[in-house]
C-alpha cells in the first residue's frame, strides 16, 4: 500500500483543536436540524402531493408545507458552512484530497443545489398552476437533494480513508471517482437518510400546532400523521442502525459495545433518548423534540469520535501548531451571541404581528 | 479542457454580480420603501414588494449558492492557498457566516412580513438586512485584498494585518459602489416590467440615479486602489501584459457604456425605457464585472498570495528546498518520484500536472500545446529556464535540470509534427535567423 496523505499548511492552527473540533461538532449539529427537516420534508411532500391528488387533507399538507420550504433549504445551507469551515481547518489535507479525488461529483453539488433550491422554490410559488405535475417537480427536486445527500456521504467517508487516496488517484484519471457502494458506505447513507424522514415526521407534527388556529381539524390530523411518518421511520432506524453499527470495522464496534465505558455510554444514552422520544411523541411534541434533538447531538459526537479512531493511526489535530487569535474570537463569539438576538428579535416581532390582526405596512 | 482558472472564473464573476446586488438591493430596498411611506405612494410600495420576490429569487438562491460554488471549486483548484486563507481568516469567515445568519433571517422576515408587520418595524428589518449584508461584504473584501497585497502580514503573521491590509479600504468603497450601481441595475430590470406609466417612469429614472450614483465613486475609489497596488501589478494592468492591458481597457469601456446608455436611456428619457433596454444594461454591467474581476485576479499573477505563494502554490520559502530536492521528490501527486530516463516524457507530464496545470490546460483554456507550438528543443529549455524574466505573470521552473529536460521533452512531444526552420535562441550561432520572428517568444 502507498500511504500518500499531504502534511498540514504550515500556518498555526488559531485555536486549540479541541476548541476548534467542539465547534465543528457543534455546528455540524446546526446544520442537521434543517438539513434533515430539508430532505425529509421533501420525500414526505413528494408522497403528500401524489396522495393528495384524491385525499384532501395530503393536499392541505402539501400546500401549507411546501410554503415552509424556501427558509428550510437556506438554513440547511448558511448552516452547513461553519462545519465546513472547521473541517476544512482541521483535516483540511484530507478533505481537499478526497474532494480532488472525486472532483466532479462534488462541484456538481453545487449545480445540483441550485436546481434542488429553484425546484423548492417553484413548487412552494406555484402549486396551484403546477397542478398534478407539481408531484413530478417536487419528486425530482427530492431525488436531487438524495443526490446530494449521496455525494456527501462519500466524500467524508473517503476522507476517513486516506490509506486508498493514492490508490484512487492511479485508478483513474483525477476528478473522476463516483464514490464506493460498499455496505458501509450504504448503511451510512441509509442511516442519514432514514434520520432525516424521521425529523420531517416529527417537524410536521411541530408545525401543526401553527395550523390549529386556522384549521383544527387538519392540524390534529397532521400531527398524527407526523408522529406516525416519525415513529415508523424511527423503527426502521433501529434496523438502519444496527446495520451501521455492524458494519463498522471490528476494533470500532466494539469500543461502543462495551469495549469503551464513553462511548458505550453515548451509544446507550443515544438510543435511550430515541426511544423516549417515539414514547413521548403522541403524549408532549416538545419532550419528544428535545429527545431527539439529544440523539441527533449524541450521533453527531459519536460520529466525531467515529472519525478520530479512523483517522487514528494517520493524523491527529492536536499535534498541530497552535497560535490563538483570541481577540477576533472574541468578536466571534459576542457577534454570534448579538446576531442570534438579533435573529430572535426579528422571529419575536414577526410572530407577534403574524398572530395580531393584519396591520398594513 | 475547462481548467481550473476558468471554473473558478466563471463561477466567481456570476456570483459577484449577484452578491454585491445582495448588498447594494438591501439598501435600495428600504430606502425606497421609505421613500414610499414619505411620499404617500402606495403605487411605489406596491413596486417594492414585487422588487422584494424579485430580490429573494435571485440573492437567496443564486447568490447563496454561487457563493458557496466559489469555495468549492477554490478548493479544488487551490487546495494549499484555500488552506492557507482558511487558517489565517477563519474566525473572519466565522464571523461573516453570523452575518450571513442575521442576513438570511432579515431576507426572509423582511419579505413575509409585508402586509404583515408594522411599517417601522418591517423598515428596521430591512436596514439590519442592509447592516448584515454589507458586513459580509466588509469581511470576504479583507480576505480577497489580503491575497493581492499580504502587507506587514508577511512579517507579523498577525490577523490584525492581513485583515486591515494596505488595499482593503479602497476596494471596499469600490465594492460598495458597485453594490450600489447594481441596486440600480437590477432596479431598472424590474422597473421596466412596471405596467403602469407614470409610475415606469418615475422608478426607472430613481434607479438610473442608483446606477448613475455608484459608477461616479467607483473610478474615485478605484485610483485608489490602484494606487495601493503592488508595481508590478500595476505594470501589468499597465502594458507589460498586453491581454491584461486589453481587458483592463475593456473594463473601462463596458462601464464608460453602462453610464451613457443609462444617462441618455433611463434617466434622460424614462419614457422610452423597456425590459430589453434593462437587459442590455444589464449585460453590459455583468461584462464590465467580468473583464474587471478578470484583470483584479490577472495583475496579483505571478502569485496567488502575493510574495508568500506562486500561482501553482509553492511557496516562496520552499523554492530553494524544492529545487534543490527537485520537484518530482517534493511532490505527493505523481506516478513517480525520479525521472525515468526509460520515459522522461512521463515524468514531465507528472511535472506539468503538479508544477503549471493549474493555469493551463494541454488542449483546452491557455492551452500549453498551442503556446509551444512550433518552438524547438532549444526555444522550450530556455522559455522554462527565464521563464518568470520573459514573463513576469509566471513563476519561475523549479527543479533540478534533469527534471526541466523532462519537461522539455514532453512539451517537445505536443506537437511532433516535423518543423523545417528552427529559431534561434541566444547563446546558439543563429541558423535561421532572417526567417525566425519574434512570435514564438512573445507568445
Amino acid at each position: 500500500m502507498n500511504l500518500v496523505i499531504p502534511g498540514p499548511v504550515p500556518v498555526p492552527l488559531p485555536a486549540p483543536a479541541w476548541l476548534l473540533q467542539l465547534l465543528l461538532v457543534f455546528t455540524f449539529i446546526l446544520h442537521l436540524l434543517p438539513m434533515n427537516l430539508l430532505m425529509g420534508g421533501a420525500a414526505m411532500l413528494a408522497v403528500s402531493s401524489y396522495v393528495g391528488r384524491n385525499n384532501p387533507h395530503h393536499r392541505e399538507l402539501t400546500r401549507r408545507a411546501s410554503r415552509l420550504m424556501p427558509p428550510v433549504v437556506a438554513f440547511s445551507i448558511t448552516l452547513g458552512v461553519a462545519p465546513l469551515l472547521f473541517l476544512q481547518l482541521l483535516y483540511g489535507q484530507l478533505f481537499y484530497t478526497s474532494s480532488v479525488l472525486m472532483a466532479w461529483a462534488w462541484l456538481a453539488v453545487i449545480l445540483l443545489l441550485m436546481l434542488g433550491y429553484y425546484g423548492i422554490y417553484w413548487f412552494s410559488m406555484q402549486q396551484e398552476e403546477l397542478g398534478t405535475r407539481g408531484f413530478w417537480v417536487i419528486l425530482v427536486t427530492a431525488i436531487i437533494f438524495l443526490h446530494i445527500m449521496m455525494i456527501f456521504v462519500q466524500n467524508m467517508s473517503l476522507l476517513e480513508r486516506p490509506q486508498d487516496f493514492y490508490s484512487e488517484f492511479m485508478a483513474r484519471s483525477v476528478g473522476a471517482y463516483l464514490g464506493s457502494l460498499d455496505a458501509l458506505t450504504l448503511a451510512r447513507f441509509f442511516h442519514m437518510l432514514v434520520a432525516s424522514f424521521a425529523v420531517a415526521g416529527l417537524g410536521v407534527a411541530l408545525v401543526s400546532g401553527v395550523w390549529k388556529g386556522e384549521a383544527p381539524e387538519f392540524a390534529a390530523w397532521a400531527r398524527r400523521y407526523g408522529v406516525k411518518w416519525f415513529l415508523a421511520w424511527t423503527g426502521v432506524q433501529f434496523l438502519a442502525g444496527i446495520w451501521f453499527l455492524l458494519e463498522q470495522p471490528t476494533g470500532i464496534r466494539a469500543r461502543f459495545l462495551g469495549g469503551e465505558r464513553l462511548a458505550t455510554a453515548l451509544l446507550a444514552l443515544a438510543i435511550a433518548l430515541a426511544v423516549l422520544a417515539m414514547l413521548a411523541a403522541s403524549r408532549s411534541l416538545a419532550a419528544s423534540c428535545f429527545a431527539i434533538v439529544g440523539t441527533i447531538s449524541l450521533m453527531a459526537v459519536i460520529r466525531h469520535l467515529v472519525r478520530l479512531e479512523r483517522l487514528r493511526s494517520y493524523f491527529d489535530a492536536h499535534t498541530l501548531p497552535v497560535e490563538g487569535q483570541w481577540v477576533v474570537f472574541g468578536i466571534f463569539a459576542v457577534l454570534l451571541v448579538a446576531g442570534l438576538a438579533t435573529v430572535g428579535w426579528m422571529l419575536y416581532k414577526f410572530f407577534r404581528a403574524a398572530s395580531a390582526p393584519t396591520a398594513s405596512a | 479542457m475547462l481548467g481550473g482558472g476558468l471554473i473558478i472564473g466563471i463561477i466567481a464573476v456570476l456570483h459577484i454580480f449577484v452578491s454585491h446586488f445582495a448588498v447594494g438591493g438591501g439598501l435600495f430596498l428600504p430606502l425606497t420603501e421609505r421613500k414610499a411611506y414619505r411620499e404617500n405612494n402606495p403605487a411605489l410600495l406596491e413596486y417594492v414588494k414585487s422588487h422584494t420576490k424579485f430580490f429573494v429569487l435571485v440573492v437567496l438562491v443564486f447568490g447563496a449558492v454561487s457563493g458557496a460554488g466559489i469555495w468549492w471549486s477554490i478548493g479544488l483548484v487551490n487546495p494549499e492557498a484555500t488552506a492557507t486563507l482558511i487558517h489565517v481568516f477563519v474566525w473572519g469567515w466565522a464571523i461573516e457566516w453570523v452575518f450571513f445568519i442575521v442576513e438570511i433571517a432579515a431576507a426572509f422576515i423582511y419579505y413575509y412580513g409585508w402586509d404583515r408587520m408594522d411599517a417601522k418595524t418591517h423598515l428596521t428589518v430591512g436596514w439590519i438586512y442592509f447592516v448584515s449584508a454589507w458586513m459580509s461584504l466588509f469581511v470576504i473584501n479583507g480576505i480577497l485584498a489580503f491575497m493581492l497585497t499580504p502587507g506587514a502580514w508577511l512579517e507579523s503573521r498577525s490577523f490584525a494585518a492581513a485583515f486591515f491590509n494596505p488595499s482593503m479600504l479602497p476596494s471596499c468603497v469600490v465594492r460598495t459602489a458597485v453594490s450600489v450601481a447594481l441596486a440600480g441595475v437590477y432596479g431598472l430590470v424590474t422597473a421596466a416590467a412596471i405596467r403602469d406609466v407614470a409610475l415606469r417612469m418615475e422608478v426607472v429614472r430613481y434607479a438610473a440615479k442608483w446606477v448613475l450614483a455608484g459608477t461616479f465613486v467607483i473610478p474615485l475609489g478605484g485610483v485608489w486602489y490602484i494606487a495601493t497596488l503592488p508595481q508590478m501589478a500595476r505594470e501589468i494592468s499597465m502594458g507589460a501584459a498586453p491581454a491584461v492591458t486589453i481587458f483592463a481597457g475593456l473594463s473601462i469601456f463596458f462601464s464608460l457604456l453602462v453610464v451613457l446608455f443609462t444617462f441618455f436611456g433611463p434617466y434622460e428619457h424614462p419614457r422610452y425605457f423597456n425590459l430589453t433596454s434593462a437587459f442590455v444594461i444589464a449585460i453590459m454591467a455583468l461584462s464590465t464585472t467580468a473583464v474587471t474581476e478578470w484583470v483584479r485576479e490577472a495583475v496579483r499573477k505571478p502569485y496567488i498570495i502575493y510574495d508568500y505563494m506562486y500561482a501553482n502554490t509553492l511557496r516562496l520559502d520552499d523554492v530553494a528546498r524544492v529545487r534543490q530536492k527537485g520537484i518530482l521528490r517534493s511532490a505527493l501527486w505523481v506516478r513517480s518520484h525520479e525521472v525515468d530516463p526509460a520515459n522522461p516524457a512521463r515524468s514531465g507530464e507528472d511535472i506539468f500536472r503538479v508544477q503549471c496545470a493549474l493555469c493551463h490546460t494541454v488542449d483546452g483554456y491557455n492551452s500549453i500545446r498551442f503556446a509551444v507550438k512550433g518552438w524547438s528543443r532549444q526555444m522550450i529549455d530556455y522559455q522554462l529556464l527565464h521563464l518568470n524574466e520573459l514573463k513576469g505573470f509566471m513563476p519561475p521552473f523549479i527543479g533540478t535540470e534533469e527534471e526541466r529536460a523532462a519537461l522539455v521533452k514532453w512539451l517537445e512531444e505536443l506537437n511532433p509534427q516535423p518543423r523545417t526552420l528552427e529559431p534561434s535562441y541566444p547563446g546558439e550561432k543563429a541558423r535561421a535567423a532572417p526567417q525566425a520572428g519574434p512570435g514564438g517568444a512573445q507568445r
